[in-house]
């Protein structure tokens, strides 16, 4: 009988001494290895769940304007790493570097933003991931 | 005090003195665990002695281990090429109990009462309501849902409470499945008076070949204000495959 007992897949999770911690969606729509820094006019900023999102328009040394959507953690995460609902308005200038889709659409994950009093601010605490 | 003294005109009063010293003598020996906590993870600058133990083997039943393994190894083969496949969570659906326990770095607000203990966590403000000294229903009584029926009790400075009625579609942890059978118990403790550790252990005699535990930790956020959390501005969508996208915004 014990064998039988045995019989099922013994599905030794490799788990560190911390089981992890679930996230939201998986990142593997970015490509984390890449990092693009853009600098652009705020047309949008969603203080929103699940996600905080940054609409820019970014002109290319052309003056030619492209359309970027900048996604980052949730509220909760990101007041976590000291950022506020108001420290991104509409009109801003701002500089973003970002982990783009690997699709080659114009979006990306956010990895830091320089806010317009200057302060660098990152996409939650710790790691890229840190959203939900 | 006898039967006599209960039966006198004053008897009722006693009675109702004799509950409330009764409940404030348990309010009194059980830890304060009311406030907001965080998940807790050593590596942070934490004491790594102070982490929870590593989990038990999870043994899946050959019925239900097969599918688990493929569903895996389609998901570790979808990330690996960009397109993650998705979860319930990606369209806005809540964690349910146990996996809501530990989302990222959401923190969880304890409300601690005699009668009840509630348990509100911050993705997705989810919502566990532990009712206190009392009997658990038969699971076959209690309506699937995604948090089920919990009743709880104090075992010395331990809150241990268990749970049933948990809805086969709400994955378990690590995304096991599970069947309307699951039986939770937590054991959830002080190891220091901000440290908190859930000793979970989930049985489940229909897709489990042995019970498994595992635990998880929080430390306490003093003065914390939990944080609203509705999923209003979902832009992640599953593609005809299953994989995860990101709607993006025209100018």
């Amino acid at each position: 009988m014990k064998t039988r007992l045995y019989v099922g897949v013994l599905l030794c999770i490799a788990l560190a001494a911390a089981p992890p911690l679930l996230a939201h969606h998986s990142f593997a729509m970015f490509d984390t290895a890449k990092r693009l820094t853009m600098s652009g006019t705020v047309t949008a900023f969603e203080w929103t769940n699940p996600h905080v999102y940054i609409e820019i328009d970014v002109p290319d040394e052309k003056g030619t304007v492209k359309h970027w959507s900048v996604e980052l953690g949730s509220p909760s995460i990101l007041m976590q790493a000291g950022w506020k609902f108001s420290d991104v308005k509409v009109g801003d200038k701002i500089t973003v570097v970002l982990n783009p889709l690997r699709s080659g659409e114009p979006g990306g994950l956010l990895a830091q933003a320089t806010v317009r009093d200057g302060r660098v601010l990152g996409n939650g605490p710790g790691r890229v991931g840190g959203q939900p | 005090m006898s039967a006599n003294t209960l039966a006198s005109p004053k008897g009722p009063a006693l009675l109702v003195l004799c509950v409330l010293l009764g409940s404030h003598a348990q309010a009194q020996t059980a830890p304060d665990l009311s406030g907001a906590w965080a998940p807790y993870r050593a590596g942070r600058g934490g004491d790594p002695a102070l982490n929870p133990p590593p989990p038990t083997p999870i043994v899946l039943k050959p019925l239900y281990a097969k599918p688990y393994e493929t569903r895996r190894a389609a998901e570790d083969e979808a990330t690996k090429k960009g397109e993650p496949l998705g979860t319930a969570a990606v369209q806005c659906v809540p964690y349910g109990f146990p996996r809501m326990m530990a989302v990222a770095l959401y923190p969880a607000e304890i409300i601690q009462r005699p009668s009840q203990i509630t348990i509100i966590t911050e993705a997705f403000s989810e919502v566990r309501r532990v009712y206190m000294n009392q009997p658990q229903l038969p699971i076959d009584e209690v309506p699937p849902g995604y948090y089920g029926h919990s009743v709880g009790k104090w075992d010395g400075n331990t809150l241990v409470i268990d749970t049933v009625g948990i809805k086969e579609s709400v994955l378990g942890y690590q995304n096991t499945p599970h069947s309307t059978q699951m039986r939770i118990s937590e054991r959830l403790r002080l190891v220091t008076p901000d440290l908190l550790h859930d000793q979970i252990t989930v049985e489940d005699p229909v897709v489990l070949e042995k019970p498994f535990t595992y635990t998880l930790a929080y430390r306490r956020m003093p003065n914390y204000k939990m944080v609203e959390f509705v999923c209003e501005n979902n832009r992640e969508y599953l593609d005809e495959k299953g994989a995860v996208k990101m709607k993006l915004r025209e100018r």
